[in-house]
Parts: C-alpha cells; structure tokens; sequence
C-alpha cells in the first residue's frame, strides 16, 4: 500500500515537472483544438518496449491531460502486433486509430492503402496544425516513412541501428593485448575488418576457454526457430558485404542471379558462409537467440564483441540491475568489407538496416482527426528528450543536442554521436510489399544452413528459387 | 414417452453455440481453402482455384515434413503417456500414506498453463542459463542445445509434453481402475492366472474404453500443439509441426487461401483417425449391451 | 497367499522410491520457475544454481501492484468461471438429450460435437475476427474485446470435452431411475434436478474443473480477440517477451501466481476428479 502511494506520488510529481514545462500558450492551444474531440478515446496497438511503455504511462497521460482525449494503449507482442494490426485493416474493423508501424513492413501496408497520409491530412485541417510539429525536422529516419512525393505516413517514434559492441575491459586489458599480440602478430583491436572480427572472435573462444570463463568471441544472433536469424543475415551481415535488398531485384522480380538478382550469388554466399562460421566463436545459446536474447548473453558478459541492436546498447552500458558489464561497453560501427563504407556515402548501398518503428493511422480509423492531434503530441521537440532518455531512441534531430542525452552519450561510448552522424549510412529496409511473405519463405533455408544441414551456396542457391516462386505466385515476380 | 422434441430443445443451445462458433468459422475456411487469397499480393482479391491449394500440398515438402514430425511427436509422447499413466496408476490403487499428497503435486503440471509450460522449459533447456544442459555437460559430457540439434528439440518437446499431460492420463486411468469390480481378478488369481495373465485377459479389457478415450483426447489435443512447442523453441526445425506450420502459413505469410487448405487437410486426418478410435470405443459398448 | 513383513516393507519402499523420484521430476520445472521469478535479471546467466540464493521479491511486488495485472486476472477469473459453469449446465442438458431420447443421427452428433475440438485454431482465428468485429455488432459494441466473447467461444472446445466425459456418466445412470422418478410425478426439471444431478455431481464436477483450466489456460483466442479490456492472464505472460529483452523473472513470478488458483481447486477437488473421470468404464 505504501509502496502504491509513493508510486502514485512519483507520478504525480512527474506529471507536474512535466506541465510546468509547458506554458500557458500551448496549454491553451491544445485545449482548443481538442475541444471539438475531448471525451473520446483514441486506441492504438504496439510492442510492449521501454519506448512504448514512455509513450503508454507518460505521454498518453500528459495528452489526456491537455486535450480531454483519451489514449488506450494497448502492448502486445511482437507477432500479435502484427496479425492484430493487419486483421484490423484488411478487415476494415476501425478497432485501431493508430498502430505501430516496423519500418520494414511500410511499403507493404502502404501497397495495400491501409494508412493516412499525415502531410495530406494535416494540409487538409489547417486548424489542427500544431506550429512546433515540423516533419522536416525529424532524422533521416523518417524518409522510410515517405512515399514517392515525399509525404509522411508515420510519425517515427523509435529509431536504432545495429552496431557492433565490445567489452572495453577485455580489449584494453594490457595482459589479453600481449597474449593477442603474441598469437597473431598484430595488436589487438576492436574489429574493422571481417578478417580481424574473426580473429577477435577466435581468440576470445580460446581465450575464455583456457580461463574457464564463460566467454566466447562474438554473439550470433542465430535462432533456428525464430525470423531473427534471417534478419541478421539480411539486414546487417549482408549488406555489411555489399548484398543489398535482399538480393532481389525489384525490375525483374527476381532473386536468381540468372536473373539479375544476387541472392544466390558470390557476395551473399561469402557472407552467409562467413557468418556461419562465426558460431564455433558463439556462446552455445546463439543458436537460440532472437535480437532480445543475443543482447542478453553479450550484458551478461559471455561476448567479447558482437552485433548489437541500438535500442540495447544504453541499458547494457549503463543499467546495473541488468547488465553485469556496465561502464565497459564499447560503441563502434560494425564491420564492412572494403568499399561497403564508400558505396554507402554515395548513397549506392548500406552498412545495415536503420531500424525503428512510428505510429500512422490506418484508414479504418474513425477518430482520424483526435489521432492527427495525438501524432503531433508526440512528434513535437519538447517532449522527445526524455523519452529519449527512457527508452534510449532518437528520431528527432533536436534530441541529439539535449544535455540529457549529451550526458547519456557519454556513458554509452558515444552511440547517440554515431546514430547522427553516421546515422545516414545505414538505410531502411528495401521498399518491398512482399516483406514478412518472402522473408518467411528464405528463413527455414538460413535456419538450416545454421545447423549445417545445407551449405552457404546450397541454402542461397534453394532460397533463391523459393523466393522467386513466391514472387511469381504473388503477382511480383516474373 | 419421451418425446425427441424435448431432447432436441435440451440439445439447442449446446448446438447453436457450436454451430455459431464452431461450424460458421468451419464453412467460411471452407470456402477460402478453394481459393487463391494473399492480402500481401499484387492483386490481393480473392481467386477461386479449385484444388490448385490441395495440389499444391501434397508436393509442399515443408507440409509433409511437418505431418511426419507431429506423428512421432504425437506416438512417442501419447505412448510414453499411456505406458507412465498405467504404471502411476496402479501404484495408486494401493493405500500407502501419503498418497494423496503424491498424488496432488503429480496432478500439478495439468494446471499450468501451455504458454507457461514452455517458458519454463524454455528456461530448463537453453545454454546459458538452463541447468540442463549445464549439468548434461558437466556430469555426462554431453552437449545439449535445441538450437543445433533438430533431433533434440524434438525429443525435448516430447519429454515437456509427457510432463505435462501424463497426470492426465494417470488421473484417467486410476478412474478406470477403480471402477473395474474385484470379483474377476480375484477369480483369475484364484485360477492361477500369473500377474501378466491377469493385466491381459481380465484388466485391459475393462479398461480398454478408458484406455482408447484418452488416447482420443491426447491425440486430438497433440495434433493442435502449438503454445507450448512455440515458446520453447519457436518451431524451427525439429519443431515444425502442423500446427505450427499452419500458424506461420496464416500469419506472418498472410497465405490464407493455403493455410486454410491445410487446415482442412489436418483436420480432415485427424477426424479420420480419430473416427477409427470412434468406431472402436462404440463397438465395444454396444458388444457389452447386447 | 500371506505376504511376510518383510515383503511387505520391500513394496513400500519401492513405491515411495518411485514416488519421490516421480515427485522430483514433476517439481523441478515448477521449481526452477520458482527459484528463476526469486532472481533479478542480472542474476539470471551463468552457472545455474538449483538452490533459491535469496528472497528477492521484487519480480512479485512489480506484477502485483500493476493494475493492467490486476486486471487480467480479473478477466480470467471470471472468463473461466464463467465458462465452467455455462459448459457444465449446456453439458449436462445435452447429454442427458442425447443419452435418453432416440434423436435422429445421435452417434453422428455425438461425434460431430467433439470434432470442434479438433480444428487446427491459426486458419479460424481470421473468420472468428470478422464475427467478432462485424458480424455480432449491436451500434458501437461489438464481441471482440468482451469477456462475454471469450466465455462463448471456449465453449467450442470445452462443450465437446464435457459432454465426451459426461455421456458414460449418465449413461451409467440406470434409466429406471428416471422412470421411476416420472411415475412419482416429477417433471423433466424434477428428474434433473433430483436424479440426475446428485447421481453425476462427481463426473459434472470433474467436467467443470477441467473446463476451468482449459479455459484458464487458453492463449491464442484470447490474444487475437481481446485488446485491452478482456485480456487475459496468459495473454500477459506473452507481453514480457520484448525485443529488448525478455523479463524471465516477471514471466516466471506471474506464472507462479497464475498457477495458484488452479493448484487451491486441484487440491479441494482431489477426490472428485478420480470419481468422476471414468468416461463411464464400467456400469454398475
């Protein structure tokens, strides 16, 4: 009971920090637009992450509080998002006013018009414009939230990139330098190239081994039964070697080499094997490891280094009840092959996926407008920084300069640094209507190529025929 | 006397809810397990193809994987049942104190929850943190990761499913053992029937519509598996059962039309085996009324 | 045939022997979730240590004092309840229909009945939305996200159940019975009530139990045809699977709670599941 009130008492206190932020101005302007829509309730659906959870227990209630609408937040997981988002839609049910939007199912919800278009809509209700909600003003992230002519879809509420992780306390240690030094030659490192990735990896396993520790060189991402494993592969292992969409070549609608595809070819079978043969190097849980538990293993320190998910790195970096290597994390770019870095300043490739998700509103929506305002609530610049701080996401480009986050990048080895900087290398996933189709189609062939039952250019050389059935069956292929 | 008018109204409502929510869904998979239907594809209405989605079954080596996967699923795990059920059982028709203790926490993985069941295996079995394969390497040398090796995450999800619904069939078993009348077995003791004599001739039979109605109820309950083997290991290989394949058919691939063709396969199989049962439970009842 | 002490004592030993190796193995799991929903996320990797190392709490005190988790439970309790006792009293009704009047294609009913047990569920999640959503929609309300929906649609696989388990039951009661009832001028209320009812109370009362856990226990109706309002116990156990990380120590501690109603019931109820699941064996 106690422990209720003081919970009540935090929250109302934080309520207030958070109001008296806002001035009269704007506390009148909400109040005003809203007034034709207080009393109703906007529903909308996402994954129960820490960013969510911000917008679900904190946000949800500032609004409310503004505009007399009320927002249901219903979190689920990540496979129930999905069906019940899609049901929703396709059955035109309206059950949703807003849903969570993975960047990499985008193009297919909007080949099939499920969303609104924001710019459109928001052009169309000049009275409900709010003047310090500014798309333009969001990362580089947005742009895979935009169709053709450039209009917004979705208001990008979370935003990460993989990036390669190390144990500083391992990879400065002077003793584990000199041990390196003595088997390889050179000194150690954390890794540029996948040559030296391996070796790190190689000698870690060893390493640990001989310290009857458990540590081993690198995570792998490498669940036989889930997608996650195909996402490793094609969204960071792959283009990291300069195989980019997939390998399918959207023209021919193919991902046959013979026909202009390169799912099957040179690059993805030398990606695929090299990352197969990282596993030997990976805790023994690789092989069932979804993104959430590869970042698990690496916080409970059995990865030297490994390919992280963003939305990670700040609570392994810094949360104690959680991770058993706060302060010793390190933050780099993952690795490329040589030219991959290049190709993706000129804007001809990418190093791996920007990941992330943002709130639209599908058609079937019946509170369209309360929703607009709702978006705009949460895509203003203010209320970004501690969001950002609690869920460890950036997708306004205000953020970066808040000294909140300025204090949180440097306990993080500067992964908010490299998110905007660096940010516009990595790019959103291939603009495919055919996402969670097709990916489910290569999966079973990665999975199998990871237990060793196929090769890397038997699994690639067989996926890529299924894939290019399931395109032609679909009405994209040839 | 008894008027069937009056029996049908008993049986209404019991009908009418299955006839809403049972065979109105039934009807409506039906109809689209005949037809082309992606809500993902270019042209994304719904296509009549006739058996096109049967033809395409049969040739769908991932399909007859999955039905060869759920058979030795459902064998071994049933089988292992009915054999532990039996003995569990019979040791529970004699007093000793303390039985209804032992036979309270035995009947406690029946009340888990399928989702729970395998997230506490889940939790049991994967390196890093799971004690199993931890103390299988320690003290046996033996490497054990579900991850790696299909064979074994088969066989985990037959041990987790014995552990969970073998209390099912003790508890059915015990019922029918106790409801099988001394005189017989006595009789055949007095006979100088051996122990195996009497198990054969005079226990089976008794018990042989328990028996074959729990083995019913298992398999139909086996052939739907899908939370449990979901959470331990998401159905990758090893664990692709039908179940599971029809979940990914329908849900991420948004295939409905296949999905539904597969489903009214599955379900056509299991109404088929489960009638042979049928017919052999009612043939044996109606043998003892005549 | 006398059985020496000796003899005597060797069975007994065996049998506990089996016992207690039977209890470890049936324990361990539930014992495992137990020590897993005592750690804090940090202490969950590395060497596992079957022994409960301290009285962390803290898992408990986060699910108990959420009111989304209260609210589930709310939600399954009476989702479950509910079910149980509408499948005991349709069950009950139908059997006896079917175990006393000559209907017309009564095996093929009876069969037919439990064949709604067997449908593979993912195919009619996307028909059962739709009538959720569309097809009983009264102006704004609508069946999804109800409890009332939920506790019809488990009486798709609990009411075949039931009525399986029920038929030997009543058909084990001799028809006489009834007759004899009837001459005395009771009434087919009367028959039931008086009868029927104390006759199969043991079988009912299994038949409602385990409706109960059954429908305690669903997960993937509940997940697709609820949202916010009526969702489910199980439903939250899925939600701690998260991209960032699954919160094994919350999952286990909600789990351990959610198997605390079904253990009290089993518990109460020992003696009558034995009696009651006979699926009518032997008539007396």
């Amino acid at each position: 009971m106690k422990k209720l009130f003081t919970l009540v008492l935090l929250l109302a206190f934080v309520l207030l920090a958070n109001m008296s932020l806002v001035t009269a101005d704007m506390h009148d302007w909400w109040a005003e637009a809203a007034a034709p829509y207080a009393g109703t309730t906007i529903r909308g659906v996402s994954e129960s992450t820490p960013p969510s959870n911000y917008v679900a227990d904190v946000l949800a209630a500032q609004f409310t509080e503004l505009t007399g609408i009320n927002v249901e937040f219903e979190t689920t997981s990540w496979d129930q998002m999905y069906s019940k988002a899609i049901n929703d839609m396709e059955a035109n049910t309206g059950i949703y006013d807003f849903v969570y939007i993975e960047q990499d199912i985008i193009y297919s919800y909007l080949a099939q018009d499920y969303l609104v278009n924001l710019t459109q809509f928001a052009a169309d209700n000049m009275d409900l414009a709010y003047a310090d909600y500014d798309e333009s003003a969001f990362t580089s992230f947005a742009d895979y939230f935009k169709n053709a002519d450039g209009d917004l879809f979705g208001v990008p509420m979370e935003a990460f990139v993989k990036v390669y992780l190390y144990r500083k306390d391992l990879f400065e240690n002077a003793d584990i330098q000199a041990a390196f030094e003595a088997d390889y030659g050179y000194p150690l490192t954390p890794a540029e190239t996948f040559e030296q990735y391996r070796d790190n990896a190689e000698f870690f396993t060893a390493y640990g081994e001989s310290m009857d520790m458990d540590l081993w060189g690198t995570t792998v991402q490498g669940s036989t039964g889930h997608p996650a494993s195909t996402y490793e592969f094609l969204e960071s292992i792959g283009p990291s070697f300069g195989l980019y969409n997939w390998g399918i070549n959207l023209e021919t609608g193919s991902a046959q080499s013979a026909n202009g595809g390169a799912l099957d070819g040179e690059t993805a079978i030398e990606a695929l094997s090299y990352w197969i043969g990282l596993l030997p190097f990976a805790p023994p849980e690789a092989t069932s490891s979804t993104w959430d538990e590869v970042a698990s293993s690496f916080a409970a320190g059995r990865a030297a280094q490994g390919w992280v998910y963003g939305e990670n790195a700040a609570w392994i970096a810094t949360d104690e009840s959680r991770s058993a290597i706060t302060g010793n994390v390190g933050v780099r770019l993952p690795v490329t092959a040589p030219g991959v870095i290049e190709a993706a300043e000129m804007g001809e490739g990418y190093i791996g996926y920007y990941d992330g998700g943002a709130f639209g509103v599908p058609h079937s929506s019946r509170n369209k407008e309360a929703t607009l305002l709702w978006l705009q609530f949460i895509g203003q610049p203010s209320v970004q920084a501690e969001w950002a701080a609690a869920g460890a996401r950036i997708t306004h480009t205000a953020t970066f300069d808040d000294p909140l986050i300025a204090e949180q990048d440097a306990k993080v080895d500067g992964y908010y640094t490299l998110l905007e900087e660096q940010g516009p290398l990595f790019a959103g996933a291939p603009p495919f209507p055919f996402h969670a189709q097709v990916r489910e189609i290569i999966d079973p062939f990665v999975q199998r190529a990871i237990l060793g039952e196929l090769t890397a250019e038997e699994a690639l050389t067989q996926a890529a025929a299924a894939v290019d059935e399931e395109l032609s069956r679909l009405g994209y292929g040839m | 006397m008894r008027n069937p008018r009056t029996g049908w109204l008993l049986l209404s409502p019991t009908l009418i809810i299955l006839l809403i929510f049972g065979f109105a869904p039934f009807l409506y998979v039906l109809f689209v397990g005949f037809n082309q239907w992606n809500v993902f594809s270019a042209d994304d209405g719904l296509v009549f193809n006739g058996l096109d989605n049967f033809r395409r079954l049969v040739f769908d080596d991932d399909f007859l994987h999955s039905v060869g996967l759920t058979t030795r699923f459902a064998i071994f795990a049933i089988g292992s049942q009915v054999v532990l059920g039996f003995i569990l059982a019979q040791m529970l028709t004699r007093n000793f104190p303390g039985k209804s203790l032992f036979r309270i926490i035995h009947t406690l993985p029946l009340m888990v929850a399928p989702i729970a069941v395998g997230a506490i295996w889940r939790l049991l079995v994967i390196p890093g943190f799971g004690p199993v394969p931890f103390f299988l390497d320690r003290w046996f040398d033996l490497t054990y990761q579900i991850g790696s090796y299909p064979d074994q995450a088969l066989w985990t999800s037959v041990i987790m499913d014995v552990w969970h619904w073998t209390p099912f069939v003790t508890l059915t078993m015990l019922a029918g053992l106790s409801a099988i009348p001394r005189e017989p077995v006595e009789q055949a003791k007095v006979d100088g029937a051996s122990r195996f004599q009497v198990f054969w001739y005079v226990t089976l039979p008794f018990l042989r519509p328990v028996l074959l109605t729990t083995v019913f109820i298992r398999i139909m309950d086996a052939i739907r598996t899908v939370d449990e083997v979901w959470m331990l290991a998401g159905g990758g290989p090893g664990t692709r059962f039908t179940g599971i394949y029809i979940w990914r058919v329908v849900f991420p691939r948004t295939d409905y039309g296949y999905g539904s063709s597969i489903s009214l396969i599955t379900l056509y199989l299991t109404i088929v085996l489960c009638w042979l049962l049928f017919i052999a439970i009612s043939g044996r009842r109606k043998g003892e009324v005549e | 045939m006398t059985t020496t002490f000796r003899q005597r004592l060797r069975r007994l030993a065996t049998t506990y022997g089996v016992w207690i190796f039977m209890t470890i193995l049936t324990l361990l799991p539930i014992w495992w979730m137990f020590v897993v929903s005592m750690r804090s996320r940090v202490e969950l990797f590395g060497r596992p240590n079957l022994a409960l190392t301290r009285l962390f709490t803290e898992n408990y005190s986060n699910v108990l004092t959420d009111s989304t988790f209260q609210r589930y439970m709310t939600n399954s309790l009476v989702v479950s309840t509910s079910n149980a006792v509408l499948v005991m009293v349709l069950a009950l009704l139908a059997t006896y229909a079917l175990s006393r009047y000559k209907l017309t294609g009564r095996d093929n009913i009876f069969f037919w009945l439990i064949t709604n047990r067997m449908a593979p569920p993912a195919a009619f999640l996307l028909p059962l939305f739709i009538m959720f959503t569309r097809t009983f929609r009264i102006g704004g309300w609508t069946l999804y996200d109800t409890q009332i929906g939920l506790i019809l649609l488990y009486c798709v696989f609990n009411l075949p159940f039931a009525i399986w388990l029920l038929k030997g039951v009543v058909d084990g009661i001799p028809i006489e019975l009834d007759d004899a009832a009837m001459i005395d001028g009771a009434g087919l209320g009367g028959v039931l009530r008086h009868v029927i009812l104390p006759l199969a109370a043991p079988g009912l009362a299994v038949t409602g139990i385990l409706s109960w856990v059954f429908a305690w226990n669903e997960y993937l109706f509940a997940a697709n045809l609820t949202s916010v309002n009526a969702r489910t116990i199980t439903t939250g156990l899925a939600e701690f699977v998260t991209v960032t990380g699954t919160n094994w120590g919350e999952l286990a501690a909600m789990s351990m709670i959610t198997l605390i109603p079904s253990a009290i019931i089993v518990i109460l109820a020992q003696r009558y599941i034995v009696m009651g699941l006979t699926f009518g064996a032997v008539k007396e």
